[in-house]
């Protein structure tokens, strides 16, 4: 019995490093995989000229709108416009967002920068996608009438939802993705019920439906502005693991008189922003609020706003709001 | 110790300290400490009406449960769904509030969770009903998984179920 023990040790003593460097180099090429897998979705979901319908799915809601997008001289155009209900829509082109109400004769002008941030993830969200989620590729499939290669990004803890992707088997352009909550539910979905890549697409294609603004419309600008990176005073004490901190700093935000702190952790796949701004008689109410997989939790802390936003479980942003404080 | 115990009776403990949490819960003073904090959850929990003896009943109760120590589940979404519940009824929230104020006055630890647990209630009284849209454009700037969908964030601005981003509001 005592040899044998001791005979164990030995053997495990030889085998466990081994074990433990194969273990590594599996989950580093995982990594690698789904890093590749990512960069060429995002790749083609900006330079891919296409036109298609969208159907979208949001708790038991389901609605379609129809996409178009083009890449012309190195920049980006699209217009995605609402099929049910009024024709909402939204124009995307000359770095700027604009998003037409109709049925509330509102105009609303947004600053459009979408980092791309694939190519350039940090090492930190490099390491947690591996880390916090077991990336798979589980085998091929279609939507919209093409071949597509599904893979998953499941959550190795209860801190974050899980994501499953149908990409164009030739282009990597997204086809259909989906998020699962902490019991499998999905909790939101997008797929293209019919699609047309590479498709002759001109900019008269991507102008909205009004040439300019009717004049009972009320427009709303919110003039562009970057978060200026610089320590805001605001820290979170008890981060969610994997996540890391990608930026800090304060923005100016409609309405508001004080620029607002805005924090924002990721973990590579998703992001949650924390904002933190002084408490107005007018300041937006506080409490839970859940929209699709989206969650956002404000608390009032002493004269303070906090409010988190992120693709993350109601706890995960729950936790990050009740550990914010100020230095 | 006591800020530990309290998360883990929030279920917000991280699984590296439970082991270490549950160890010192064989003290009879982090027991009591435990008790206390878990009667003010399960207070928070209910949304009934509740009086000063409140206390006394949910520690009878609580001894009786011992199935509350089960370790939570890996990725549970127990604190999660009670809070939800809390946040739900404004009214229920109100009185938690004076309760847990009420109840444990009289001990340290007690009061510093009584206090957390007011500020809850307040930061509750009105449930959240409109996405903040600056907040959400903000925010997108940054989420990864946007850069794959394209246009897909935008979506949830278009759907005609959206809650409508009324001037008003601003």
């Amino acid at each position: 019995m005592q040899y044998a023990r001791r005979r164990l040790r030995f053997v495990s003593g030889r085998v466990a490093p081994a074990v433990f460097v194969l273990a590594l180099v599996a989950s580093a090429a995982r990594a690698d995989d789904a890093m590749q897998w990512l960069s060429r979705a995002s790749h083609a979901a900006r330079q891919l000229d296409y036109i298609g319908t969208i159907v979208y799915q949001i708790g038991p809601r389901v609605e379609s709108s129809r996409v178009t997008h083009l890449y012309d001289d190195g920049q980006e155009f699209s217009k995605l416009v609402n099929l049910d209900g009024p024709a909402r829509e939204v124009v995307r082109g000359d770095g700027e967002v604009r998003c037409y109400y109709p049925d509330a004769k509102l105009m609303r002008i947004e600053p459009g920068t979408f980092r791309d941030v694939f190519p350039s993830l940090l090492p930190e969200q490099q390491q947690s996608l591996s880390r916090y989620y077991d990336f798979r590729v589980l085998g091929e499939d279609r939507v919209g009438g093409r071949p597509v290669q599904v893979v998953v990004f499941e959550p190795k803890d209860g801190l974050r939802y899980g994501h499953r992707f149908w990409s164009d088997a030739k282009t990597g352009l997204l086809l259909k993705a989906r998020v699962v909550n902490e019991r499998g539910e999905g909790v939101e979905q997008f797929a293209f019920s019919d699609l047309t890549i590479n498709a002759p697409i001109d900019r008269s294609m991507v102008q909205p439906s009004w040439p300019s603004v009717p004049p009972d419309w009320q427009v709303q600008k919110n003039a562009g502005n970057d978060v200026v990176p610089q320590d805001t005073g605001w820290v979170v004490t008890r981060v969610p693991p994997g996540f890391s901190k990608i930026i800090e700093g304060f923005r100016k935000l409609r309405g508001r008189r004080e620029p607002v702190a805005h924090l924002v952790f990721s973990d590579g796949l998703v992001s949650i922003s924390v904002f933190v701004e002084p408490l107005m008689a007018s300041s937006s109410p506080a409490g839970f609020l859940r929209q699709g997989g989206l969650n956002v939790y404000s608390v009032r802390q002493d004269d303070h706003l906090i409010t988190v936003i992120g693709e993350t479980p109601g706890a995960t942003v729950r936790q990050i709001a009740h550990s914010v404080v100020h230095k | 110790m006591n800020e530990q115990i309290s998360r883990l009776v929030d279920g917000e403990i991280d699984a590296t300290e439970m082991d270490a949490v549950c160890a010192t819960l064989k003290s009879d003073a982090a027991m009591a400490t435990w008790n206390c904090y878990h009667a003010i959850g399960d207070v928070l929990r209910r949304e009934t009406a509740v009086t000063r003896n409140v206390a006394y009943a949910l520690s009878r109760r609580l001894v009786d449960e011992p199935a509350i120590v089960a370790r939570p589940a890996r990725g549970g979404t127990g604190p999660a769904s009670w809070a939800w519940a809390v946040a739900a009824t404004v009214a229920a929230v109100t009185v938690v509030g004076w309760t847990a104020y009420t109840m444990v006055d009289d001990t340290p630890a007690g009061f510093a969770k009584a206090r957390e647990a007011g500020t809850m209630s307040a930061a509750q009284m009105r449930p959240a009903t409109v996405l903040p849209p600056d907040y959400l454009i903000a925010h997108q700037e940054f989420a990864p998984a946007n850069a794959l969908q394209g246009v897909g964030p935008y979506l949830r601005d278009v759907a005609a179920s959206a809650p409508l981003r009324a001037p008003a509001a601003e």
